[in-house]
């Protein structure tokens, strides 16, 4: 399910996304001493994803309802585009702002096509206009035209939140809301869906209000995070990596965990960072020069490369003997792509007997090498600086 | 009477009253015969007809509009109760007071028959709808009117018939009382014994008998037809539709 759009069907592109603010928007249900969202106000640009994050009851799905007037606020208001959502009747409101819940919300007596064809058809789009566009939903969210005819109770969860997906960006709305989307399906499907949807946004920039309770989530899905805590009070709005260097206090500090600098690595990735030279051998070099070589190598370790420049394996101390250097010797290379994930990246390293990875470009081809102090580095805050040894190294590799 | 139908005694003789007029039991006039028993079950059924769609009228948009809003469940359900507690013939009894006797007495007595099982259903139909498909349709933009319409009532719809079925077969029971209020039904022969004697009783009870075996099989076909698609499998409520998700390539994985 895995199919990649094709760069140029470019998908909805007509529509520009609208800015969305949140001017100290104010819920209190009646009976409630406290209320339900104290005074938020928030601004998330056109075409970024804002994830409102927090524990249950910190009101993040009500602020998001609050947007498409599921709910009113008692006070405040909501601006989408500098102007008041309450401008507008609810339901014509609504159909321009694409809406994704956790459950999907299909109508199970309708058709994959006719639930996505929901709101061209309220708009009342022609018949050829709406196939057409299901066609091309259904194909920009990854998703066979055969399903077109099926309806939800045959799909896999997966599958119908895709629909879910298609169905909130069938009218190309500058404007999505997003409650807990991937939520309630397994963890490898999400963790595809996400993937999935990051690549379509690229390619559609909507703005969105993305709702969930899940820190990790958050970090991955949104260009800005609100994290909001009980009583409806937002914690701090700042961008993921902000949010992991610096918690406004301490309860955003334990909601995004003991465990934030190792988030951070999901931020980055290895094109990111300063790589190392290795000292790069050829099976049936001479182990005098190779030797002589590695005095002045950053990485301990020489690295076989082939004719045509891609890692083949690490030589140790061991293997540096006889004349030249033996064919098919040596440990296994970690590789990672230059375009990986630095949490990926860095795990792969971890996970091999020499602690230092070949990063490659698209051919294969050797760039740099990563080291695990090189993503410590990065992970570390600007501190004092080392002490330097009296005899600094400063090897440029072979 | 033919042999045949001799041989099978007291029914026997009711199959025949049914097809030939004979002398009635009190002298005089002839009673039964296809053109007496067709004339009885014709308005027979114009009181279930008129009963029924009167009821339909009323409960339908009550329970469509109390389910929608989710309110009023108290009010459906006692309505439900107290429409099964008191007997049609003591409505019809009581209606004389205020229209006299006649059809329009009939029909609403067991109008008032027919609501219960359709509003519950109703009402039940609607509420039981996914809130979460609820939410959904009003975050897409349809209007409360269009949710009604094309979300609520289709998948309302297998329920809605069961209610219609019950109350249709209900009715056609109870209009044999019809004859206390004048208007002469298959009831007819079951209250003048005396006329029709205990062959055409008989008769009349097989009569009313087959119509609401025909009602109960035909509705239940109607039922079944306007449940949507993916929804049927058993009649009724199935939330889920029965089929296996088809397994062909690309549809196993997500």
């Amino acid at each position: 399910m895995t199919r990649t759009t094709k760069p140029d069907d470019g998908g909805p592109t007509a529509t520009p996304a609208a800015s969305l603010r949140f001017d100290a928007v104010q819920k209190r249900y009646p009976g409630n001493a406290r209320p339900t969202i104290e005074s938020l106000s928030i601004e998330v640009p056109a075409g970024e994803i804002c994830v409102l994050v927090g524990p249950s009851g910190c009101g993040k799905t009500t602020a998001m309802r609050m947007v498409n007037r599921l709910i009113e606020p008692t006070a405040g208001q909501i601006l989408i585009d500098g102007r008041p959502n309450t401008e507008r009747a609810p339901a014509d409101l609504r159909r321009e702002i694409g809406y994704v819940i956790q459950q999907t919300g299909l109508f199970p007596h309708r058709t994959i096509a006719q639930n996505v064809a929901t709101v061209p058809k309220l708009l009342g789009w022609s018949t050829d206009r709406i196939a057409a566009r299901t066609t091309e939903l259904l194909e920009l969210v990854g998703l066979d035209p055969e399903f077109a005819d099926r309806y939800p109770a045959q799909l896999s969860g997966g599958q119908r939140q895709r629909v879910g997906v298609a169905r909130a960006l069938a009218v190309d709305p500058p404007l999505m809301l997003m409650d807990e989307p991937f939520g309630a399906i397994d963890p490898i499907t999400r963790e595809r869906l996400q993937n999935e949807f990051l690549r379509l946004q690229a390619q559609v920039r909507r703005t969105i209000v993305f709702v969930t309770h899940d820190i990790d989530e958050a970090i991955k899905m949104g260009d800005r995070i609100a994290v909001m805590r009980p009583g409806g009070r937002l914690a701090q709005y700042a961008t993921p990596a902000e949010l992991l260097l610096s918690p406004a206090d301490e309860f955003v500090e334990q909601f995004v965990g003991a465990d934030r600098a190792l988030k951070r690595l999901a931020l980055g990735r290895v094109r990111d960072l300063e790589l190392e030279e290795p000292t790069r051998v050829r099976y049936g070099d001479p182990v005098a020069g190779v030797r002589e070589a590695l005095r002045r190598a950053e990485v301990p370790y020489p690295l076989v490369i082939d004719a045509d420049g891609r890692p083949l394996a690490w030589l140790d101390d061991d293997d540096l003997h006889g004349e030249r250097i033996a064919d098919g010797i040596g440990s296994e290379v970690a590789v990672v792509d230059r375009d990986d994930i630095l949490r990926d990246a860095f795990s792969d390293v971890l996970q091999h007997r020499v602690q230092y990875a070949a990063v490659t470009d698209h051919r294969g081809v050797v760039i740099g090498i990563l080291s695990a102090d090189a993503v410590a580095r990065e992970l570390a805050p600007p501190g004092p600086a080392p002490v330097q040894p009296a005899e600094a190294h400063h090897g440029t590799g072979a | 009477m033919s042999a045949p139908l001799a041989a099978l005694g007291l029914f026997g003789d009711a199959i025949d009253v049914i097809f030939h007029a004979r002398e009635g039991r009190a002298g005089g006039a002839q009673v039964g015969g296809l053109s007496d028993f067709g004339a009885m079950a014709w308005t027979h059924l114009k009181v279930v007809l008129a009963s029924v769609g009167l009821a339909s009228l009323i409960a339908l948009p009550l329970g469509l509009v109390l389910g929608h809003l989710r309110r009023g469940g108290l009010l459906a359900v006692t309505v439900s109760n107290v429409g099964r507690a008191v007997p049609s013939l003591a409505l019809i009894a009581v209606f004389i007071a205020f229209l006299g006797v006649g059809f329009g007495n009939v029909t609403l007595a067991l109008a008032l028959l027919a609501i219960p099982p359709i509003l519950t259903n109703t009402y039940v139909g609607v509420t039981q709808v996914d809130r979460d498909v609820i939410d959904a349709a009003k975050g897409q933009g349809l209007t409360g009117a269009q949710i009604v319409r094309e979300i609520e009532l289709p998948l309302a719809l297998p329920l809605i018939f069961g209610g219609l079925r019950t109350s249709v077969v209900n009715v056609i029971a109870t209009a044999t009382i019809a004859p206390v209020a004048g208007v002469v039904t298959l009831g007819d022969p079951i209250f003048s014994q005396a006329v029709y004697g205990d062959a055409g009783k008989l008769a009349a009870a097989i009569v009313v008998a087959l119509m609401a075996i025909v009602a109960e099989v035909g509705l239940g076909a109607a039922q079944r037809a306007v449940t949507p698609r993916p929804l049927r499998g058993t009649p009724g409520i199935t939330r889920r539709a029965r089929f296996l998700p088809t397994l062909r390539k690309g549809a196993a994985t997500s």
